[in-house]
């Protein structure tokens, strides 16, 4: 029992910061999943310049981890004198970055939708824009969604790097307690039970999703 | 000062010798994976506990955080008297998760290949040792190199995450080196153009390597 009352007197203080993760991830997914949607459009829809830019832009934050990005942003915003409060920094850079993979979910979902779709609506005599919003549209996110979700539960593990640049949340929280405790294997397992009920929630609904709506497929 | 001469000159043989680090860490990470995904993937592919083990293994790695789990390693097991340095914690983490995902990717790769190809082959009267080495096996590689390519290059980035336990890879170096210099845009510009190297080292050998083996695609 004494092994694990560490735990016990800390146990709300790892809830808030599970709360905190929670918020974050949940704010930066939905400027990602709005800037994903752009770029996959503008990819397969744009001239060469914006793709050009785009391919540029995947290139490099695919290429650096996201930890460099956040420590980057973490000492240079105070050097540039934008005054950003850390909490919209990091979502900020997390949402740039994720916004990159979430592109390549949506790409491939409208990529994959059969040729004939496109042939159908246009020998109805849509517009393109009639053509994406009623026909093409509707089917890809559809097909997206799956790997969508569990590019959200992603995201959510993704948070715990915040920590290292002294952003509070669930890890920081528990870096916080085993520093008061000194009960590391209690406090961390405690967390990573945390984000396992978090993120594994997340992708059951990713898995319930795929088969529901990848039956016909 | 931007671009200062006499600094980058002292800047990037410390930036190289935290690139031996990363490109260390990541190779072991990625080589242990390839094996260590195997037995986990087919475990998975039999029936009853293994099965579940194998599966409850993959999950629990898959949905926590990598830094936790390094966390958890480095100070947890060392409170329960196994005591492992940075690089041993960092090395066990990564190879833990990264093998997860890799077991993923078999996994899907030995699904892919249609129950006709076994039938066939059955039919034409093969050993299931020639079964396996010339029908299945080649077509399972041609489907698992895009995607372990993938994982080879997100393996690259994570290995930043050991700068959290006091492991002298590029992060760890460039982060000691902005704090006592604050020339923080050069050390920012060299670190992403390591990580820019060795990512785009890691998808060029992927694509070569999709060229010679994927015969059957």
């Amino acid at each position: 029992m004494k092994t694990f009352m560490p735990l016990i007197n800390s146990y709300w203080y790892l809830f808030r910061g599970a709360g905190m993760t929670l918020m974050m991830a949940g704010t930066a997914v939905i400027p990602a999943t709005l800037l994903g949607l752009l770029i996959a459009i503008a990819q397969i829809f744009g001239g060469r310049v914006s793709r050009s830019a785009i391919v540029t832009y995947l290139f490099v934050v695919r290429g650096i981890p996201l930890l460099v990005l956040l420590t980057f942003v973490y000492y240079l915003l105070p050097l540039t004198g934008i005054d950003l409060p850390p909490f919209w920094g990091v979502v900020l850079v997390l949402s740039v970055y994720y916004a990159a993979f979430m592109s390549e979910v949506f790409r491939a979902g409208i990529l994959s939708l059969p040729r004939a779709q496109w042939d159908a609506a246009k020998s109805l005599g849509m517009t393109r824009h009639q053509m994406l919003q009623i026909v093409i549209f509707p089917q890809a996110l559809r097909l997206a969604a799956p790997p969508f979700v569990s590019l959200c539960a992603n995201l959510v593990k993704a948070t715990s790097l915040v920590s290292i640049v002294g952003l509070w949340e669930l890890t920081m929280a528990s870096r916080e307690v085993v520093e008061r405790t000194l009960a590391p294997f209690q406090i961390f397992l405690a967390a990573a039970v945390l984000y396992f009920c978090i993120c594994y929630s997340i992708a059951a609904y990713g898995k319930y999703l795929e088969r529901r709506i990848l039956v016909g497929h | 000062m931007l671009f200062d001469p006499n600094f980058i000159a002292r800047l990037i043989p410390a930036l190289l010798e935290g690139a031996e680090v990363t490109v260390e860490l990541a190779v072991l990470t990625f080589l242990i994976c390839l094996v260590w995904g195997l037995p986990v993937a087919l475990m998975q592919a039999m029936r009853g506990p293994v099965a579940w083990i194998a599966g409850s293994y993959v999950q629990i790695v898959r949905n926590t955080p990598l830094l936790i789990q390094m966390y958890l390693i480095y100070f947890g097991l060392s409170m329960v008297g196994v005591p492992l340095s940075g690089f041993a914690s960092g090395l066990l983490a990564l190879c833990l998760q990264n093998g997860g995902y890799v077991a993923e990717i078999y996994r899907g790769g030995l699904q892919a290949v249609s129950a006709r190809q076994y039938e066939a082959g059955r039919a034409l009267g093969m050993r299931p040792w020639t079964l396996y080495t010339s029908v299945i096996l080649p077509q399972m590689v041609a489907r698992v190199i895009p995607p372990l390519t993938n994982q080879a290059i997100s393996i690259t980035k994570d290995t930043s995450q050991v700068a959290a336990i006091a492991v002298m890879d590029v992060m760890k170096i460039s982060q000691v080196w902005v704090e006592s210099s604050a020339n923080t845009y050069d050390v920012f510009l060299g670190v992403a153009l390591i990580y820019l190297t060795l990512t785009t080292i890691v998808s060029l050998v992927g694509r070569f390597a999709e060229q010679r083996l994927a015969f059957a695609a």
